[in-house]
């Protein structure tokens, strides 16, 4: 055991290191987005444009670079921003971590009862109409962008009826926890309905198919002959077992979200969580931020989906030989 | 599924040696399911619908899409419109473009910033939609199927790389990798060797989505190959002495197609949210092409005074995508059962 | 010109003449005295003004930062040795003194500044104003590598060693103090008719001796003037608030602020900040106004909106050095065909927007008006003339050829974009559109590697100075071949050209009034003879306020001043 969790650990540190190699060469080898002349202003002379290289250690060999952006952010933790000096990556990233934590956890409970409600639901009513209803519902759910779904509630409680139903709806933003509990619930509260949904839908239609399947499975089967009730079979049986997929599937995509996954929800809300701050960095090009934003990011996905191989072999032990 | 969630994951299940004609009882399956015959209707509909989006052009409104019209009016109900409304009251800043008459001759839906109707600008962005929706589907499948074979067959080192290559994409969450491949080809274009692609190609979107999709179809196929080549027929053909690429090609293949299959509508679907996300950041298909993505985004900035410019592409994708994902799930049931899709896309 | 910030349009600092259209709402308030020099109104202090931006605006050093947001916000807070008069209109061009007593005395044919400092002014850290500051200050500015060192201060005597070997630098011979006098000369190696401008600009801000030798990024210097930064994160919030050991000096400089404090909150959407105002939750937007909000605005909230007439430029630049644009005809044709009057609507109609067919725009020295590629004789705009157009591309040979324009990706530069594509296929090109983010265009679309043939840009000048115009966006020593500083975007060189600029610049020094009637010339040589730009249009500013707002100042150098705007 110990030995598979070492091997899955040292793959993932691979995994990670290799992401920030990729990161690096892709946005280094691009022409035209050298930062030195943003830096240095827009009429420059040629001489200041070198000497600013210099000082931010652009005319350096790619490899150097590379080292010493590592060494910076991981090591010394003070890489900065090429658009706004001095403003270090690390704090960047951790203040906008609760704001993403909040948008994420708050939507996975909405979406954790709504999907397994309608997924039980529909597997309890299979064949009669609120089955196939709720799928389609599901369906429908999983065909929405997101983003779009975002931008139509913003259009309908910021615009036509903000003034009567939608009045406590506030400007799109943010505001922490600890400041003020209930605006924070009220300036998340779409966010989270909207990012949820699909995730619902999602859990929904997982959840009933395994479920499905799982009635249909001998030790289901043992259990009727056994007399058990149809709805303690239901419940504590076909249930359970069918939750352990979903159980992994919700850390994987829990992971993804803190990474900053929630990246068009974020942008669409004006939420400063890890997906704006990712975002902005991109259309900035700063390539701190960038670096640091998806380090962070690939470090829980990569995370989450070794936490969940590794909780599987404990379960399963025939995966570690497999592995 | 969509544009903010983490890809679909899938776990194929491992199919028993086919019995005889088993792609004429899958199809058969598939035309008693009600609801796929009915994804399968909407869809062809709609591609019908935006094939003939010239057709509607140069027969009904005689305006071309593509051209901008600032200037422009039109006759309705015997009234003289301008395109573009300048606003009178007050401070006068500021200019609307018209908003839907409903009327399939003049701009159905209204005009855009530039005064193009949104309408046929729908019907052509269907176009691209789709064929990004679908190129990238197949040319995902396609290099997702030929590695996970490779790898899954050969195992050893080839499988290694493959793996690694797998594991690192899967771990770069999935939107950071298309934005960051869409932000820095769109500055620079693509130069590999002979091959040069322009910056504006719809080429660069169908490669950037399929690309970064690979993984999640290529990784269950190498799982599944894996486990295949234990088998006893798989065994019995190395032992007789056929080639790796007969053996490939005539025991392998055809049991790992219907994963493919059952993968595919759905796999469209993603692709098509996919595009319009990043059109919908203005990094995916550039004009003058249009997309349902790109025509959402314009409509971004109409939102308070001309919300349908918005809401229309969404609608228009909900309905593909949905419509889709109801005929992934007719083809799971006829190809592959017991397949477990992470949802749907 | 100021560094564009990620929104468009602002970022930049512009010069503007007052509209004469009747919408424009002068704040004509009581404030402003009969010579427009605003009186103090004590009753009306306190409170705090709360602004709303989508992105911070950088480094707060004003010695490296580049844009109006923080300019804007720098005229309440740093001095220089001179300033540019805080009054509403036209006065705000003048340069007035500001930590120095007076004017400059000019002497040696214009290379020797002599200032004399005022004395008992101190930094908002307690510390008092001395001369060994003010050559700190210059010194400093070569070594945090201000932008414009090697382009403006480099005519201070030691200043090209400066740019050279910032590390090294010393300014003995071109800044000398005299502590005893509490004097300052400036020796310059050629004289300079721009030398009091750049001394107004923030870079030419006056900071303690002590402030470390490199761009401070987040962490604020001591300021003299009215405010001073009290805190910074450029993801969240800017705080300034009053500075304990200010006083009135002058009010012409640096007059008393009202707020309190002034807050410049960071992170919405250009919607959101204008909801927020709407509300009465935030008290000015910065970023440019989304244009499906402006009908409300002026319908709903017309006594909250100031429009201001820029002297900016938005204009495409074809490189003269690059097929097809290499062709004189080619570039000619462009100017007829692109309708002026369309993009204007584009930028939110005629209230937001003027077409030009100038370089310079109108209102700036030297501006005469002309329009050689138009529908009529008029010397203003009428419209196009494609028939003409089509026939200079058949003569041209081109037609055929693939051109692709190059533009930023924010919605009125795209769509601008979508539009002189769009012109270049109907006059027969194989035209495609490349839209980059605004952060990269403007140094891509100026390094020749890139081989851009059209671009769109625009221009918002430093100071009122004919020459920040022609000289430097056409000027042939602002052409780099291969670098992402060369600025004449067009690559025009002409060595007539130059001879004439030269002899405009040197007469600027003796007499501005007919140094300005040749750069008109100029203008109309250059548009006329080698067309290297399509000009599109000269835009304005709006700015939307809460309605508790009260004392709109507007400054034609750096805008609204945010230190008089009145909460009681």
């Amino acid at each position: 055991m110990l030995r598979f969790v070492t091997k899955r650990l040292i793959s993932a540190v691979l995994v990670l290191f290799s992401i920030s190699v990729l990161v690096f060469l892709i946005f280094f080898a691009t022409p035209g987005v050298n930062p030195a002349a943003r830096i240095a202003g827009r009429s420059a002379s040629p001489a200041t444009l070198k000497a600013v290289e210099a000082t931010f250690g652009l005319n350096r060999p790619i490899p150097i670079r590379y080292g010493l952006m590592m060494y910076h952010l991981f090591i010394k933790q003070d890489l900065s921003s090429y658009v706004n000096i001095g403003d270090k990556v690390i704090p960047q990233i951790t203040q906008a971590a609760p704001v993403t934590l909040s948008l994420v956890f708050g939507a996975a409970v909405l979406w954790m009862v709504f999907g397994v409600w309608a997924g039980v639901i529909a597997a309890k009513n299979r064949g009669r109409f609120i089955d196939p209803f709720i799928m389609f519902v599901g369906i429908a759910a999983v065909s929405i962008p997101a983003y779009w779904l975002g931008e139509v509630v913003q259009l309908i409680t910021q615009t036509s009826l903000h003034s009567s139903v939608f009045h406590w709806v506030p400007s799109t933003g943010f505001t922490p926890l600890s400041q003020n509990p209930l605006q924070w619930a009220v300036h998340l509260l779409f966010p989270w309905l909207t990012l949820a949904v699909l995730y619902a839908g999602i859990y929904a239609r997982v959840l009933r198919s395994e479920m499905v399947n799982a009635m249909n499975e001998d030790y289901i089967r043992t259990a009727r002959a056994k007399g058990l009730s149809e709805r303690r079979i239901l419940y504590r049986h076909a249930l359970r077992c069918s939750l352990i997929p979903i159980v992994s599937l919700f850390g994987l995509d829990i992971g993804a979200l803190i990474g900053g996954s929630a990246l068009l929800i974020e942008v669409v809300f004006g939420l400063p969580g890890v997906g704006m701050l990712t975002y902005n960095s991109l259309t900035n090009l700063d390539l701190p931020v960038i670096m640091g934003t998806v380090m962070y990011g690939a470090f829980f996905v990569v995370l989450a989906s070794a936490v969940v191989d590794i909780l599987y072999a404990v379960i399963d032990p025939r995966v570690r030989v497999v592995s | 599924m969509s544009d903010t969630v983490s890809p679909p994951s899938l776990t194929l299940s491992e199919l028993p040696k086919a019995p005889e004609g088993p792609w004429r009882s899958s199809v058969r399956q598939l035309r008693r399911n009600k609801g796929a015959i009915v994804g399968l209707v909407v869809l062809v509909a709609i591609a019908a619908i935006s094939i003939a989006s010239p057709l509607y052009v140069s027969l009904v409104t005689h305006l071309n899409p593509f051209n901008t019209n600032l200037n422009g009016s039109f006759v309705l109900n015997g009234q003289t419109i301008q395109v573009m409304q300048p606003n009178t009251q007050g401070l006068g800043l500021g200019v609307n473009p018209i908003g839907p008459t409903w009327d399939f001759q003049h701009y159905f839906l209204g005009a855009d910033n530039l005064g193009r109707d949104v309408f046929a600008r729908l019907l052509y962005g269907g176009r691209v939609s789709l064929l990004i929706g679908f190129t990238s589907a197949i040319l995902c499948s396609l290099l997702a199927t030929i590695m996970g074979m490779v790898a899954g067959y050969y195992g050893g080192f080839i499988d290694w790389i493959m793996s690694r290559f797998f594991d690192v994409i899967w771990a770069f969450p999935i939107y950071l990798l298309a934005i960051s491949l869409s932000v820095i080809l769109l500055t620079s274009g693509l130069n590999l060797g002979f091959i040069h692609i322009q910056a504006g190609s719809l080429l660069l979107p169908i490669l950037i989505i399929a690309g970064v999709y690979v993984p999640y179809v290529g990784r269950p196929i190498r799982g599944l190959v894996f486990s295949l080549r234990e088998r006893e027929f798989i065994q019995a053909s190395i032992g007789s002495g056929a080639s790796d690429w007969h053996i490939l090609r005539r025991e392998i293949l055809p049991n790992v197609m219907p994963s493919v299959i059952v993968f595919f509508p759905l796999m469209v679907a993603f692709n098509i949210l996919t595009e319009s996300a990043l059109s919908f950041l203005s990094i995916g298909v550039q004009p003058p092409s249009a997309s349902w993505g790109t025509v959402l985004n314009d409509g971004l900035d109409l939102l308070y005074t001309r919300p349908w410019v918005a809401l229309a592409p969404g609608i228009l994708i909900v309905i593909t995508c949905g419509a889709l994902n109801v005929l992934g799930d007719g083809f799971r049931d006829a190809f592959d059962p017991k397949a477990k899709l992470r949802g749907s896309v | 010109m100021k560094l564009l910030t990620s929104t468009l349009l602002r970022g930049a600092v512009a010069v503007g003449l007052m509209s004469s259209l009747a919408l424009v709402n002068v704040a004509s308030s009581s404030a402003a005295g009969s010579n427009g020099v605003m009186a103090y109104q004590p009753a009306h202090a306190g409170g705090t003004i709360k602004l709303l931006a989508s992105t911070g605006g950088g480094t707060l050093d004003p010695q490296v930062n580049y844009t109006l947001q923080y300019w804007q916000l720098y005229q309440a807070s740093y001095d220089g040795l001179v300033s540019f008069q805080k009054v509403s209109g036209v006065g705000s061009f003048t340069v007035v003194p500001d930590l120095a007593t007076a004017l400059p005395v000019v002497t040696n044919g214009g290379k020797t500044y002599t200032f004399t400092l005022r004395k008992g002014i101190k930094f908002s850290n307690g510390q008092t104003v001395t001369v060994n500051d003010v050559y700190a200050t210059f010194v400093r500015l070569f070594k945090v590598l201000s932008p414009n060192s090697g382009s403006w201060y480099n005519g201070i005597i030691g200043g090209d060693a400066c740019v050279a070997k910032p590390a090294t630098c010393t300014l003995t011979e071109g800044v000398v103090v005299n502590a005893a006098t509490n004097q300052v000369t400036f020796n310059l190696t050629t004289p300079d008719a721009e030398f009091l401008d750049q001394l107004a600009v923030p870079f030419g801000s006056i900071l303690p001796a002590s402030t470390p030798t490199h761009d401070m990024g987040n962490v604020p210097i001591p300021t003299t003037g009215a405010y001073y930064f009290a805190s910074y994160n450029p993801n969240s919030m800017l705080v300034m608030k009053r500075n304990p050991y200010f006083k009135v000096w002058s009010p012409a400089a640096q007059p008393q602020g009202y707020p309190t404090s002034i807050e410049m909150v960071f992170g919405g959407t250009p919607s959101s900040e204008v909801t927020s105002v709407e509300n009465g939750q935030g008290d000015w937007v910065f970023d440019a106004i989304p244009a499906d909000r402006l009908q409300e605005l002026s319908q709903k909230y017309a006594a909250q909106v100031q429009v201001h007439t820029l002297t900016a430029n938005w204009y495409a630049v074809m490189n003269t050095n690059l097929a097809p644009f290499n062709n004189l005809k080619v570039r000619q044709a462009m100017n007829y065909a692109v309708d002026k009057k369309e993009l204007v609507n584009i930028f939110g109609g005629s209230n937001l927007a003027t077409p030009t067919c100038t370089i310079l725009p109108p209102n700036f020295p030297g501006h005469v008006d002309f329009c050689p590629y138009n529908s009529t004789a008029s010397n203003t705009y009428t419209g196009t003339n494609l028939a003409k157009a089509k026939a200079l591309v058949a003569a041209s040979g081109t037609k055929g050829m693939a051109v692709a324009v190059v533009c930023q990706t924010d919605t009125v530069n795209k769509q601008v974009g979508e539009y002189l594509q769009g012109v270049l296929t109907s006059l027969g090109y194989k035209a495609t559109l490349k839209a980059l983010s605004p952060s990269i265009e403007f140094t891509y679309i100026q390094n020749t590697n890139n081989k851009v043939q059209i671009s769109l840009t625009q221009w918002y000048q430093d100071y009122p100075a004919a020459s920040d115009f022609i000289n430097v966006l056409l000027g042939c020593q602002n052409f780099h071949k291969g670098s992402t500083n060369s600025i004449n975007i067009a690559g025009l060189c002409v060595p007539s050209l130059t001879t004439k600029m030269s002899a405009a610049e040197k007469e600027q020094l003796v007499n501005p009034v007919k140094a300005n009637a040749m750069w008109g010339a100029l203008d109309k040589e250059i548009m006329t003879n080698y067309a290297p730009w399509v000009p599109l249009f000269n835009p304005k500013q709006i700015d939307f306020i809460s309605k508790r707002i009260k004392n709109y100042q507007f400054s034609l150098e750096f805008y609204m001043y945010v230190d008089q705007l009145q909460v009681h």
